[in-house]
């Protein structure tokens, strides 16, 4: 009995459903971010918390940072999937920067589904100069479990406890599920609070974009004093004329305002300076 | 303090941590795997050291320092020495396989894994359960005759690879001629 005997076949045809589903889910990712369409992305939203989330359990784990560490893999044929799924995640944050954060990972899909159901009024605004420091926690959160890592090469004890992706394989302590929904709870009155302030994951994406990021969300002049998008970002990305591409997640909030000719500065003062209204559509590169 | 200094002061530390890390560097083996033995063979009066090419312990029916011409019950061998590619999602993951002389699995011992979701792929006994009494022939097809995990696809599909290959590795150069 030789032990050799997976032919490609053998090898390929378990993996073809979840390659088709998760080219599937990466291209309406894409379709979205780039139509800057929210309908599109509330239904990116729950493609990842169902598929990629409760279905599959793909997401980026700060595991997935130790490997940079010791270069260990799963092995390439029998891991087609997973390969195309981290290429994408390292792909769109060189190119744009964090999109895994602000569209793919099923948690942060989760709580930014919270987002139209919660009332306004419920949420608790994080002043600025505390949001500045807090996130910056983050960073410590990765060092912190790199280091316990490099020292114990214990892979499954810090990530129970330092990332809550473990929750859509439904399998955790009580110790575990009480800390989750302690954070949940946050969540309602504090935005996304995981991924802005505490995510090692998004932590190192951030070092990733805050290095890379091709393609940059261009602004108008007229930015350097208004304040419209700074106000409306939820991620706390936009301070004065600069976006911070560490926290950005390109969920699309501002570049959406910039191209609203009836909100955007740049265009009211445009109109005003022509007398009229018939300027074409706007297009930003 | 600009972006970049913040870059490089993390950068900086994370680079002293790989430092001392590098220097507290521990290996998970288990060099001792009586009382797994023990669970695959209970029969078994004794065991051999790690010994012998491919490297496997021997479980006999009699101690064989007493009676010389005590049986063979089957052998034991790790799935990271027969087929040490073979990679979960984070490294190897360390079987200990019991096999008897016909090619037939007595079962299996998950000693260590550092998957990150190895509590609820690899980690189960309900795992290692479905090995014992599997032959060598048999398909070792995850979502056939091995359970699949959807959430670990990868942890449980190395396993069970790691388990088929090794075993038949073995099974090739220490059964007799009618197991193969």
């Amino acid at each position: 009995m030789d032990p050799a005997v997976d032919g490609w076949r053998e090898i390929l045809q378990p993996q073809l459903l979840d390659l088709g589903l998760l080219a599937a889910f990466m291209t309406l990712a894409l379709v979205s971010f780039f139509r800057k369409s929210v309908a599109l992305k509330y239904v990116t939203f729950v493609a990842a918390v169902g598929y990629l989330g409760f279905t599959k359990s793909s997401l980026v784990s700060v595991s997935d940072v130790f490997r940079l560490t010791d270069l260990s893999v799963p092995e390439l044929k029998y891991s087609l999937a997973w390969y195309l799924f981290m290429t994408f995640v390292v792909v769109t944050t060189v190119l744009w920067g964090r999109v895994y954060c602000g569209r793919v990972c099923a948690f942060g899909a989760l709580t930014q589904l919270m987002d139209p159901i919660i009332p306004r009024k419920m949420r608790i605004e994080i002043p600025v100069r505390i949001e500045k420091h807090a996130n910056q926690i983050k960073y410590g959160v990765l060092a912190a479990v790199l280091a316990y890592f490099l020292i114990t090469k214990d892979v499954a004890g810090p990530i129970r406890y330092a990332e809550p992706f473990w929750m859509f394989g439904l399998f955790g302590t009580t110790a575990m599920w009480a800390g989750l929904a302690v954070l949940l709870v946050a969540t309602v009155f504090v935005r996304n609070l995981y991924c802005r302030f505490l995510c090692p994951v998004g932590a190192a994406l951030g070092i990733v974009s805050q290095v890379t990021t091709v393609f940059r969300i261009k602004r108008w002049s007229e930015c350097n004093s208004c304040k419209l998008c700074e106000k409306t970002c939820e991620w706390g990305a936009i301070r004065g004329p600069l976006i911070v591409k560490s926290e950005c997640v390109r969920c699309d909030d501002c570049e959406r305002l910039y191209m609203d000719q009836k909100k955007c500065p740049h265009w009211l003062i445009l109109f005003k300076r022509k007398g009229n209204t018939a300027v074409p559509s706007p297009t930003l590169n | 303090m600009s972006q970049f200094q913040k870059v490089a002061a993390i950068a900086l530390s994370l680079s002293c941590v790989v430092a001392v890390a590098a220097a507290a560097d521990r290996i998970y083996t288990t060099p001792n795997p009586a009382a797994e033995l023990k669970r695959l063979f209970p029969n078994a009066a004794a065991f051999s050291a790690l010994t012998g090419e491919p490297l496997h312990f021997t479980a006999y029916g009699a101690d064989p320092k007493t009676t010389p011409a005590a049986p063979t019950l089957g052998v034991a061998f790790w799935t990271t020495d027969l087929v040490p590619q073979e990679h979960g999602y984070h490294g190897p993951i360390h079987i200990l396989v019991g096999m008897d002389m016909t090619g037939t699995l007595t079962g299996v011992v998950v000693t260590y894994n550092s998957e990150p979701y190895g509590y609820f792929s690899v980690e189960p006994p309900k795992f290692a359960m479905q090995f014992r009494g599997k032959k060598i022939s048999d398909p070792f097809r995850v979502g056939g005759d091995v359970d699949a995990v959807s959430r670990a696809s990868i942890s449980i599909g190395s396993a069970a690879r790691a388990i088929r290959d090794s075993a038949r590795l073995v099974a090739k150069q220490l059964l007799p001629e009618a197991a193969k």
